[in-house]
């Protein structure tokens, strides 16, 4: 040892009697005060409650009542199922969505739907979702449509997602751009501007191919007429043929965001299909926004993943083999490259947990041992050293090669 | 209880269980890995870190809770944790050393004060010389100190908590006779001047107590170690190195499962039997390391509740449960130069009275300090090019939130977050407003929702001189209720803190090998 690298210094506190007195003294005053000490087990936590209020793991809900919008959109009400344990729904911030988890022939899969009611009506007891039946979306949409009833129960995430009004961050005025079903965060956001839970004004463009296809028009026209000076809401039909008097014809342009907002001075909120965002990201360049201005709500899977730059042509389609362990078990599962690997994980029954689908939110995080995946930039959330040590989200991950895979187990029976 | 998912069924005997993947619990579960002991990591969340951890937002990936790290220090002057990130674990991660120790700035106009202290022992007594004339001698004892009780610390240390009384009173005297004080009581014995304690005592919200109630040589050896061997922090976010530490787990043999909550600790008269998770395993193993804290082990998951003896309850009862946090998470589309921003670390406080700025955190409003981070001066390349990430932390007592309504959470969170970063303009005359691009804050709330610590503290418990790091290391033996069960971490020996937690895993890990060997032996 090098020895001492310190001056002893003379020092005394009360007395040099007393103060190696009170060292002697530490351990047993000590035992002294726990011997004091009340033995009544702890059995509240206030805080651990508000955070299961507002983050609940998972919620146990029933359809209330079903309401028809058009021949393709249904909004389910949910009410909370107090039989299966959730007395009240959490509360949340228009915008967000929630994580529905459904089992289809012993097969559970997950979808993230944004929540079309306000958050002063979660407080009143219920959530809408309404979802839109995608003829491209195979199995689930026509499964709800044929299954969810009146007292059917579903579970669900606690509220989840990014796109929400941050009055720290986002200009007073918001510019929605909302394609097709992605209306649905908007009639959530509208609502909370009208309750004043919103400090915020809304020029909303609503783009729609099909004019049976508008959902909640005459509600947000309403929404509009009671609050003229929050609220504005302009429909933009992209149809040969155009019925409807007082809305825009085309797509969602720049001269129409022009027309309708001092767009430079806006917060812009865009939700929709994915080919929508492309067309709107074009759009948008002419304006030279800053990315704090742009909120885009994630889309869930990409549908065309081929299409992108950095995918390899020659795997197109191909089919690979997944080992994946999971638990103390591992399986042998196909996955085809252009269906991420979560998919292929939920067909195998093997039912991870997942949430967003758009690899933003990393529940489905998962380690990859072996092989290689197409990973999109646009939707690569992952956290520098995941990308390191080769964790990949299975939701955004696509396979490109034979691969082995540690995956979390699936939550239990319940969820 | 659930049902157990059969087919995904983890295996059911291990020699170790450590719960929970915080600092403590990975130090912990990768020594025991390293000596070959068939251990098995289980944690709630999908990651590891517990407050170790990063977060991503838009462009920006940001530190969830480390300001930096103590005890890591350049390799010409390794500290422990660098010793046992390289040593022991062959890890994975890179760390830099931040830039200065801190610029405190008090804002209210009496007491105003702007300083920057650099690293270096001999530095920074120099730069409290030259704003406090005539304090060099006191401070340069304060160091003096330090150094002795630290070395007595490593001298406790390698006892196990039994050191030899003579070998104390011989060698380790000043370390005795301060042992029992606070820093006010040394400090007036030392006669530092009034304006040079403030601006030595800046590191004091790190630990989150008031001068008249933090214990002396717990407070000293933390500034030592800082001003001695500088801070460092990981490259990428703490989320860097934990991800490696749980790669190294891995190569040495450790199993690991996220997502996957112990609720029940099993004992069968007074000695582990095994756990119970979330999924419905059973785990048959005679030894566990809690990462957990004794009040969840003792209060939730020892089962039965029968075998929780009554002066545990009564331990929990009497220490006094400490700090959560609250955090203003900051992505903005400027640089640092172009905010004007220099530093690494900020000390804003109203003024250094430390006894209001703690009352200050038992009431829901705005916080009288704040320590906020501007990572980018430490790391340029953190975040893309043109922009820059800092976060605004400060403290709580969880209480202080506990009748706020799910309603009323993002309002009232809001509300502080905007004060703290007007405080922070003002302070520093940085434009933070208009430049925010993301935004996260986070809440005693959040803590309890991504680590399930009791009340969403971050700190464990308070560390006055009765229940400080030295009476904590001398009942070492004398602290095990339960045969089998270890705890470690921020509630641990070595009170709160990433490099505390991390040595304290380390050491449990050496105790929990002494206890199996011993077990071994019985058989």
């Amino acid at each position: 040892m090098n020895g001492k690298d310190y001056k002893k210094v003379d020092i005394t506190i009360k007395s040099n009697t007393k103060d190696i007195y009170a060292f002697t003294k530490l351990v047993p005053n000590r035992i002294k005060r726990i011997k004091k000490a009340s033995n009544e087990p702890l059995t509240e936590d206030p805080i651990k409650d508000l955070a299961q209020k507002l983050h609940p793991l998972r919620q146990y809900l029933k359809i209330n009542q079903i309401i028809d919008n058009t021949k393709t959109t249904k909004t389910f009400r949910f009410v909370p199922d107090n039989e299966r344990g959730t007395k009240q729904l959490a509360y949340f911030r228009a915008g967000q969505y929630l994580s529905l988890k459904v089992e289809i022939n012993d097969e559970w899969i997950t979808r993230p739907y944004s929540i079309s009611s306000s958050p002063n009506e979660s407080l009143e007891g219920f959530y809408d979702i309404t979802i839109k039946k995608e003829e491209e979306d195979g199995f689930l949409t026509p499964y709800i449509w044929k299954n969810w009833k009146v007292g059917t129960k579903v579970i669900s995430s606690g509220p989840e997602g990014f796109i929400y009004y941050e009055p720290l961050r986002d200009k007073k005025h918001i510019l929605g751009l909302a394609g097709g079903s992605g209306i649905t965060p908007f009639r959530s956001i509208a609502k909370a501007i009208a309750e004043g839970e919103i400090d915020a004004n809304l020029t909303l463009l609503y783009g729609c191919s099909d004019e049976d296809d508008i959902i909640f028009y005459d509600e947000l026209k309403q929404l509009e007429k009671d609050n003229p000076d929050k609220i504005k809401v302009i429909l933009v039909l992209s149809c040969e043929v155009v019925s409807l008097t007082g809305c825009e014809t085309g797509f969602l342009t720049a001269e129409l965001m022009e027309k309708y907002a001092d767009v430079s001075n806006c917060s812009i909120f865009i939700c929709g299909p994915q080919i929508m965002y492309e067309f709107v990201e074009k759009e948008l360049e002419r304006f030279n926004l800053p990315p704090k201005q742009i909120r885009i709500e994630c889309f869930g899977e990409i549908k065309n993943i081929s299409a992108f730059s950095g995918f390899p042509k020659e795997k197109v389609d191909k089919t690979f083999n997944i080992a994946v362990h999971i638990g103390g078990e591992t399986k042998k599962i196909p996955a085809i490259s252009t269906e991420s690997i979560l998919v292929a994980l939920e067909r195998a029954k093997l039912a991870p947990p997942s949430k967003c689908r758009s690899g933003e939110c990393g529940f489905c995080r998962s380690l990859l041992l072996d092989g290689d995946v197409y990973i999109s930039p646009i939707s690569d959330w992952r956290r520098e050293a995941d990308k390191k040590f080769n964790y990949i989200h299975t939701c955004s991950s696509y396979p490109i090669s034979d691969l082995e895979l540690i995956i979390p187990r699936k939550q239990n029976r319940d969820f | 209880m659930t049902e157990l998912v059969e087919e995904q069924k983890i295996e059911n005997k291990y020699d170790a269980i450590v719960i929970g993947s915080g600092n403590g619990g990975l130090a912990a579960a990768a020594k025991l890995a390293k000596e070959g002991v068939k251990v098995l990591l289980l944690e709630q969340h999908n990651l590891p870190g517990g407050f170790a951890t990063s977060f991503v937002r838009g462009r920006f990936e940001f530190e969830a809770s480390l300001h930096e790290l103590a005890d890591y220090g350049p390799k010409s002057n390794r500290g422990g944790i660098r010793k046992l990130f390289e040593d022991q674990f062959n890890l994975d991660a890179e760390f830099v050393c931040v830039p200065e120790a801190y610029k405190l700035i008090l804002t209210d106009p009496e007491e105003h004060m702007e300083i920057a202290l650099p690293f270096g022992i001999d530095e920074f007594i120099d730069t409290i010389e030259k704003e406090v004339p005539g304090s060099r001698e006191s401070v340069r004892n304060f160091f003096n100190l330090a150094k002795e009780i630290r070395a007595a610390f490593g001298y406790i240390a390698s006892t196990q908590g039994k050191p030899d009384q003579g070998v104390l009173m011989k060698e380790y005297t000043n370390f005795l006779k301060t042992a029992a004080y606070s820093v006010k009581e040394v400090q007036d014995a030392l006669g530092i001047p009034e304006k040079a304690r403030k601006i030595l005592n800046a590191y004091w919200c790190y630990l989150g107590l008031p001068e008249n109630r933090i214990n002396f040589t717990l407070f000293a050896s933390m500034v030592l170690v800082y001003i001695d061997k500088g801070g460092w922090i990981p490259v990428n976010r703490s989320h860097g190195y934990t991800t490696a530490l749980d790669a190294s787990i891995r190569e040495f043999g450790g199993d690991i499962n996220y997502n996957t909550k112990v609720e029940k600790i099993l004992v069968k008269e007074r000695q582990v039997v095994g756990v119970e998770t979330s999924y419905g395993d059973r785990i048959e193993t005679s030894h566990i390391v809690c990462n957990a804290s004794p009040t969840l082990a003792y209060n939730q998951l020892i089962y039965p509740k029968s075998e929780v003896p009554e002066f545990a309850f009564k331990e929990v009862n009497a220490r006094i449960h400490g700090l959560s946090g609250f955090c203003v998470y900051l992505g903005l589309d400027a640089t640092v130069e172009e905010l004007g921003l220099k530093e690494y670390s900020y000390f804003i406080m109203d003024d250094m009275d430390t006894e209001a700025v703690y009352e200050s955190w038992k009431k829901l409003e705005a916080p009288r300090g704040q320590a906020t981070v501007v990572i980018n001066n430490a790391i340029p390349d953190c975040s893309p090019p043109g922009t820059s990430m800092m976060y605004i932390t400060t403290l709580f007592k969880p209480d202080a939130w506990k009748d706020v309504k799910p309603e009323d959470y993002v309002k009232t969170k809001n509300q502080i977050a905007e004060k703290l970063i007007d405080h922070f303009e003002e302070a520093t005359g940085a434009p933070i407003k208009e430049h925010i691009e993301e935004i996260e804050v986070t809440t005693p709330e959040t803590y309890a929702r991504y680590t399930g610590t009791y009340k969403g503290i971050i700190y464990g418990y308070e560390p006055e001189s009765w229940d400080s790091l030295v009476p904590r290391l001398m009942s070492m033996g004398k602290d095990q209720y339960i045969k089998g069960l270890r705890f470690c971490g921020g509630f641990g020996r070595r009170v709160h803190g990433y490099s505390s937690s991390l040595s304290d895993g380390y050491t449990v890990a050496l105790l929990t090998l002494q206890d199996i060997k011993k077990g071994g032996a019985e058989e």
